[in-house]
């Protein structure tokens, strides 16, 4: 049972992370495989504000996220004049920039032996609760002119532009609030695995954050949760077949890629209405 | 009553004049029309209005206010909005949410208010969905409401571009070769909807065309454009019978 529960801990964890991807290349079509540095950058602020400044912990949290925030305005300014594959690896620098920087700030970070000792502060419901209300949010955004502003963009920059969207800013808004969604995933990151280190979240975790907001459908928000709740728990339950995981894996994206490229879910969405809707019909 | 106002604009592409000098005057509840042969730089001066190109030369003005340097999309937010010639609707938006894209800067709504979803977001949200749909009734396409545009055959496609156009309410619109690929009874149906839509909502059209039956039955002014400059402007009867004209459309007498 135990068991059953931490991995629906790490699960869900992930999943707000996917769910920080999922606005940033889903929605507005942005490829950055700089999330992980935002993960660590989360976690690292968190637990060392908590272990070595004695912070309280919803403090830790807040700087956590406000850091994201900063740091997501500064790396966007430059970046974001980029298109797709220069601003993929831009970003991609600066996720392994962040790893070089915590490897060697020792002093502070603990460099590659990490930082150990962090009580267990956050629980399940806390996590449940996070991905509930962030889900909200992009939902909310996603049907009205926010979400529609950034899937035109995803689709025609130049007409988007001319249908009045300021391209630019608008990109700001989306990667400012990625970045403080997944900041805020690696500060629970933090204070639920005890233990972080430099290494924790590489540019193959970020490509997995893309890869599966795409197998779940790039329209789909139900689709991005469903397919990363799949994936990471698949993961803890599939360890036996060790390295043939990502094997698997690549298969079952491969597959999807070529027999449905508009991703599992393509347009669907669970809305309460259909929840509703569907429970009347089965009673 | 000037809509537009442009003193001699030019734009080069490397060592390409794309155009050259080119001004003129638009007038209120007018329909001009641009026309020239291929690659005189007619969609070239709507990019350069529209804001997607900066102008290397010249200035503009609409209802007296200088956009020479303004941004695209502040352009349109101050009510230029246009079409393009190889369509460009949004490809994962269904038909509503196309037009609901193009109302995006009439919304009063914030960010804030929107994650929230609070009572004005959905007010105005209703709000939009009665107007997109008065639009697609007025172009007989009510039943296409949650289509994806590229399910849509070519003409109902253009319809909706220019549906989309006017979903913002604009003072000035910009059609790039709206007649391209119609059949000629499309075409009237176009001339007679450019018409009355003119009529109704107050509008002042420029059009870039080469369909000279839906340029001379509908149009005011012309402007011909060959090679980047302006060779003639006038009425569509004194533009019929201009010599140069007839010289870039069929060459010279031998």
């Amino acid at each position: 049972m135990e068991f059953y529960l931490k991995v629906l801990e790490i699960t869900c964890l992930y999943t707000i992370l996917v769910l920080g991807a999922y606005l940033m290349t889903g929605l507005t079509g942005l490829f950055s495989l700089g999330q992980g540095g935002f993960v660590s950058l989360g976690a690292y602020t968190a637990a060392i504000a908590f272990l070595k400044f004695h912070l309280p912990f919803p403090v830790c949290i807040a700087l956590a996220v406000g850091l994201g925030l900063v740091v997501g305005f500064v790396i966007g300014l430059p970046t974001l004049r980029l298109h797709r594959d220069y601003f993929l690896l831009v970003t991609f620098g600066f996720g392994e920039m962040v790893r070089a920087a915590l490897l060697h700030l020792a002093q502070l970070t603990g460099g590659g032996l990490g930082v150990a000792g962090i009580p267990k502060l956050v629980g399940l419901p806390t996590i449940i609760l996070s991905i509930v209300v962030i889900t909200l949010i992009i939902a909310n955004l996603k049907r009205s002119r926010f979400g529609r502003d950034c899937i035109a963009i995803r689709d025609d920059e130049l007409a988007a532009t001319l249908m009045g969207i300021p391209v630019y800013r608008h990109k700001m808004k989306v990667f400012i609030l990625s970045s403080a969604i997944t900041s805020y995933g690696g500060a629970l990151y933090a204070f639920v695995i005890m233990f972080i280190e430099p290494n924790l979240f590489n540019w193959l975790e970020s490509a997995k954050l893309i890869i599966i907001t795409f197998v779940g459908g790039i329209n789909s928000i139900t689709g991005a949760i469903v397919t990363s709740v799949v994936y990471y728990s698949f993961g803890e339950f599939f360890r036996f077949v060790d390295v043939w995981r990502d094997v698997l894996l690549a298969i079952a994206v491969l597959l999807v890629t070529i027999f449905r490229s508009q991703g599992i879910f393509g347009n669907w969405e669970l809305t309460p209405g259909k929840l509703l809707f569907w429970r009347r019909k089965a009673v | 009553m000037e809509v537009l106002k442009i003193t001699d604009i030019s734009k080069n592409f490397g060592g390409v004049a794309a155009v050259t000098g080119f001004s003129m005057i638009q007038r209120e509840n007018e329909i001009t029309a641009i026309i020239g042969p291929n690659g005189a730089g007619k969609t070239t001066v709507f990019n350069l209005i529209t804001g997607v190109y900066p102008v290397d030369l010249g200035r503009m003005w609409f209802y007296g206010t200088e956009i020479t340097r303004t941004p695209a999309h502040a352009i349109t937010a101050l009510g230029i909005t246009r079409t393009f010639q190889n369509i460009r609707l949004f490809r994962n938006l269904n038909v509503l949410d196309n037009l609901k894209v193009a109302f995006g800067v009439k919304f009063r709504y914030t960010v804030w208010e929107e994650m929230a979803r609070l009572s004005r977001v959905r007010r105005e949200e209703r709000e939009v969905v009665d107007l997109a749909k008065s639009y697609l009734a007025y172009f007989g396409m009510e039943k296409y409401a949650t289509y994806f545009p590229y399910n849509l055959p070519y003409g109902l496609q253009r319809r909706l571009e220019l549906a989309r156009a006017l979903m913002p309410a604009p003072k000035l619109l910009l059609l790039d070769e709206p007649g391209a690929g119609l059949n000629p009874r499309e075409i009237r149906e176009l001339i007679g909807t450019l018409l009355k839509v003119k009529e109704e909502k107050k509008l002042s059209i420029i059009v870039v065309e080469h369909h000279m039956e839906l340029v001379m039955n509908s149009c005011t002014t012309l402007h011909v454009l060959d090679f980047g400059k302006k060779i003639a402007e006038g009425r569509p009867e004194e533009i019929k019978k201009n010599e140069q004209v007839l010289q870039a459309y069929l060459g010279d007498e031998v």
